[in-house]
């Protein structure tokens, strides 16, 4: 009963005010790429001070939860997570909205959203306290085996290219290397530069990755962006309740994995999202849908990534131990109020706590609405906008997002070279996915490792540390299963298909009428341990695949030589992962030398695909960034807007568009300014104008 | 033509006189050198009321996480010096680091305004260890050593020196497991992953249902802790820990530098502001900008001295 007088008192209308405006402004400033919930939370933690505590912390928490969902728009829309928790939103939301159905895939996405910020905070509201043991429980051998857990999701992700995933995952792993370590405090691989010396940030790496490649390859055709839905089907809600409904059991699941992920102080919400979707495949009837628009997939993360929200909220009110920067903020603005954090919070200042919570759940419910409308809006926008507007837009945002992480140009050249880098390894069939899970889950997993291993050498028990602990053996249990799975189903379905053609035929010679007519003796496949391998052997030979290898294994022989250099804690991952990416692109090369040389075949070269409009957008997108000290942050905006529409133009227009184009070139350029510099606050490098 | 120079220097003066006086006029960016829920971080936002107060103009809190900090000292003198943005800056952070690698800047190049609190470290273990004071703990390192391994914050950092100390003053040999924050290192004590840690005493504010302290290396009890005992009243000369402040580009101009020294020690003289961060375990220190460079160059000096026992003074 107490509870519920906690929950009229959220009620107010001011706090209703502040949760609605926080999930709309989160939303926002979480769809727009390298633009996160800790810059929004950082920037308006001073305004809460004038408020009543538990109000202020319900406007901080409500642009929380409404930035991880917005994450999901970009990465369904562009391709692009809007945050690091969206990572895995890419993988089916993206080619939902290629095919048409986008606003389907932006409804489902709020839908699971929405549900999976409630099961979190309904945790958070009811269990606080037995729950935050669970990140006391986790210990850097259980941090190890759940990065492990979420680098198998590379297999599942490059099925029928399994040595190129791996070899993707460990370019990634060895990216995450570079820079000071941690664990031993070597500087590694910085080849001399400053700039190396923080390593790869994760959301520029995301921004270029996977935004990058869409551009360049929008550029190269008059196509579309996304397909057009056939007819007005608006957000397609009664379908995406079907859809959801009928997925409930993942949804719940994929929740309740996200609360428990996001207790864990080193995990957050990408490896939430990650952890979720691998076991939705798992799970599914139909896991060979995953990866090209499968809708429970895209659920899955969703309800996951929201769902550690309040699962992070656990241990930072409970211990005090952060789970997320955003977080950290708002436990830095509770001890400033003067509120004492720790297990007696809930029973000695209830008030503002349960207040909180309430109003936590109260804004999650309001995504319902403001995001569906939200959703509306940036769907048909992205869908109807012409290209010549949609390129420099992207382009500009892909500028503004990795320049707003640390106020730095070099994160913005950091994410153009690794974008075309990545466009390139695309092309010759690395996909960008493993070499993000990899860059994600290195750090994790070298820290979780080296720390295990000191206290395991400590200790004279290295393999009881690794393998004697219950939770790290359930978290292998699952990785190996996850691995595994798949195989056993492949059979599994075999003889499924068996039966039901046995079914038919019997029904068929008993009755005599048949709608089975081509009913064909299934045979079991001979044991053949080695017809994977035949069967990869028997595609054409990949010389740009070759080349790569031979590259690859010189990046990594130079690695290794590297590591003679640091202390022993600082080389074993590094070390481990150049032998390992060697002997990958060995197997590679070997492989391609059994194949038959490719026959000639341009089919790319013979359609229409524009590679001067490809290299020009590149050109302009790198002189644009070193043009931004020289002319200013806005100028050189709105010139490389117009440049750059001219490269996405393939219709001559008439002198009243172009007018209206250039103003809303203008418009789009200073409404972003103005958010980043007068809402954001974020230092813009001054130039000659401005 | 001498004259006119003469003159032409005097307005000089005295326009830039006004100019200064009416500093600040407009949002100053406070960028922290980590990321955010760390102690420069909270130590920033308590002052950023009181600074907002004293100034008239809002303290933006920005954070520029990266390579232990050095990340962000590397680019400070690249940053504009008119008095609008303002780093923290943490000892022996800006010591050890460019003295044990090139990380970008050195020690002098950074212009320091003002430390305005220190963070000792401490010595915790879970609140169910066996040891319940220092000896006991020193008494079982001793009869197996490396068997007890202690968190921190990071390698080469003020905890690993605490660390490091420990094992030379008290004759034992214990691991010493790097985490990637304080957070991260407390965790590992309270989730009994490690058998104690080295961290700082604010650690013991949030975490103190969790942990026992067994000692704290500052020169006498700190506020908070009225019970725990020093290491040196232990019979162990540990005196370590943290220094915060703030620094400026090195273009900024003097008078600038001078007038943002005052306003961080006008709100260390807040009695408010003084016992707010006295219950969150900081100790208040009036390091001004008059003596601040020798204060540095002394600890330089004390930090190399343990460094290269370290074996990480390279430079």
């Amino acid at each position: 009963m107490e509870l519920l007088g906690y929950f009229v008192s959220a009620l107010t209308p001011l706090n209703l005010l502040m949760a609605l405006g926080g999930v709309v402004l989160g939303t926002v400033i979480g769809a727009l790429p390298g633009l996160s919930a800790t810059m929004a939370v950082a920037v308006l933690v001073p305004f809460t001070f004038t408020m009543d505590p538990a109000t202020g912390l319900i406007a901080l928490g409500a642009i929380y939860t409404g930035a991880i969902y917005g994450g999901a728009f970009a990465a369904i829309l562009v391709n692009t997570p809007g945050t690091p928790s969206a990572i895995a939103t890419t993988f089916d939301g993206f080619p939902m909205a290629k095919r048409g159905d986008g606003s389907l895939a932006v409804t489902l996405a709020t839908l699971a959203s929405v549900v999976g910020g409630l099961v979190g905070g309904v945790f958070l509201l009811l269990l606080s306290p037995p729950l935050a043991k669970v990140a006391l429980a986790f210990g850097p051998p259980e941090y190890f085996w759940l990065a492990i857990f979420g680098l198998t999701l590379i297999s599942a992700l490059s099925v029928g290219n399994t040595l190129k995933g791996l070899l993707g995952g460990c370019i990634g792993l060895m990216l995450a290397m570079v820079g000071v370590a941690v664990v031993g405090g070597d500087i590694r691989f910085t080849m001399g530069t400053h700039t190396l010396l923080g390593g790869f940030d994760i959301v520029s790496a995301l921004i270029g990755l996977y935004c990058i490649p869409v551009l360049i390859d929008l550029v190269a055709t008059p196509d579309r962006h996304l397909k057009v839905e056939q007819g007005n089907r608006g957000i397609r809600l009664p379908e995406a309740f079907t859809l959801a409904w009928k997925s409930k059991f993942n949804v719940v699941r994929s929740a309740i994995v996200g609360t428990i992920v996001g207790i864990l102080p080193g995990a957050g919400g990408s490896i939430a999202g990650l952890v979720s979707y691998s076991e939705a495949r798992r799970s599914s009837k139909e896991p060979e849908t995953f990866g090209k628009g499968a809708p429970d997939g895209l659920m899955a993360t969703e309800a996951a990534n929201n769902a550690t929200v309040g699962g992070g909220f656990i241990p930072t009110l409970v211990l005090g131990i952060p789970g997320t920067p955003p977080d950290a903020i708002i436990l830095g603005a509770l001890l400033v109020q003067g509120i004492k954090i720790g297990p007696t919070l809930f029973s000695q200042q209830g008030d503002i706590v349960y207040t909180f919570i309430f109003g936590l759940l109260i804004a999650t419910a309001l995504m319902l609405p403001a995001g569906l409308l939200i959703g509306r809006y940036a769907y048909k926008s992205i869908a109807s906008i012409p290209k010549t507007l949609l390129v420099p837009t992207i382009a500009f945002l892909t500028v503004i997002g990795s320049f707003a992480i640390h106020s730095n140009l070099h994160d913005v050249k950091m994410m153009l070279s690794l974008g075309v880098i990545g466009w390139i390894l695309n092309r010759c069939g690395f996909a960008p996915s493993p070499i993000v899970l990899g860059l994600v889950l290195g750090k994790i997993a070298e820290q979780g490792f080296v720390q295990s291993y000191l206290i395991g050498n400590a200790t004279n028990n290295i393999t009881g540390m690794f393998f004697g602990r219950p939770i790290s053996l359930a978290i292998v249990a699952l990785a190996v299963f996850t691995l595994v799975y798949p195989l056993i189903f492949a059979k599994r379905k075999e003889k499924a298909q068996k039966r039901a053609i046995d079914a038919a035929r019997t029904y068929a010679q008993s009755n005599g009428e048949t709608t089975v007519t081509d009913v064909q003796e299934i045979k079991a496949p001979k044991f053949d341990p080695l017809a994977g391998i035949k069967k990869q052997i028997a595609k054409p030979r990949d010389l740009a695949g070759m080349v790569l290898s031979g590259l690859l294994i010189l990046c990594a022989a130079w690695a290794f030589s590297e590591t003679s250099n640091m202390t022993p804690m600082g080389s074993v991952f590094p070390g481990t992962i150049s032998v390992a990416i060697i002997a990958l692109s060995l197997a590679l090369l070997l492989l391609n030398f059994a194949r038959k040389p490719a026959t000639a075949n341009n089919a790319d070269m013979a359609t229409n695909v524009s590679v001067p409009r490809r290299i020009a957008l590149v050109v302009v997108m790198a002189i644009w960034v070193f043009a931004i000290p020289v002319l200013g942050f806005a100028t050189a905006a709105i010139l490389a807007f117009l440049v750059l529409a001219r490269i996405a133009c393939y219709e001559i227009m008439g002198p009243k568009r172009l007018l209206i184009e250039t103003l809303a070139a203008i418009a789009i350029v200073g409404g972003l300014y103005l958010l980043m510099a007068d809402v954001l606050l974020i230092r813009m490098p001054a130039g000659l104008l401005f | 033509m001498r004259k006119l120079a003469i003159a032409a220097a005097m307005a000089a003066i005295l326009v830039s006189g006004t100019a200064f006086a009416e500093y600040p006029e407009k949002t100053i960016n406070y960028i922290i050198p980590f990321n955010a829920g760390g102690e420069s971080d909270v130590s920033a936002r308590f002052q950023q009321p009181y600074l907002e107060e004293l100034s008239g103009q809002s303290f933006v809190i920005q954070y520029m996480a990266g390579a232990g900090g050095a990340q962000a000292w590397s680019q400070l003198n690249g940053m504009e010096g008119d008095g609008y943005t303002i780093m923290g800056i943490n000892l022996p952070h800006t010591i050890l680091q460019p003295m044990e690698k090139d990380v970008g800047y050195e020690t002098r190049d950074l212009t320091y305004i003002n430390f305005f609190h220190y963070t000792p470290n401490a010595l915790f273990v879970p609140k169910d260890s066996e040891f319940q004071n220092l000896q006991e703990l020193i008494d079982y390192a001793k009869a197996n050593p490396g068997l007890v391994t202690l968190s921190g914050s990071g390698s080469n950092s003020a905890n690993h020196l605490g660390q490091v100390q420990f094992d030379e003053l008290a004759g034992i040999t214990t691991t010493y497991v790097p985490f990637s924050g304080t957070g991260p290192a407390v965790t590992a004590i309270l989730g009994s992953q490690t058998t104690g840690g080295f961290n700082y005493v604010t650690s013991g504010v949030n975490n103190g249902d969790g942990m026992r302290m067994l000692a704290v290396a500052s020169e006498s009890r700190v506020k908070a802790f009225p019970n725990v005992p020093t290491f040196k009243e232990l019979g162990l000369d540990i005196v370590g820990g943290a220094f915060r402040g703030v620094a400026v580009p090195k273009s900024t101009p003097e008078p600038i530098r001078e007038k943002i020294s005052q306003m961080v020690t006008n709100v260390n003289n807040n009695p408010e502001f003084q016992k707010k961060m006295e219950d969150a375990g900081f100790v208040l220190t009036d390091i001004t900008y008059d003596f601040i460079n020798d204060f540095v160059a002394a600890k330089s000096e004390e930090y190399r001295e343990i460094a290269e026992k370290l074996g990480i003074a390279n430079r």
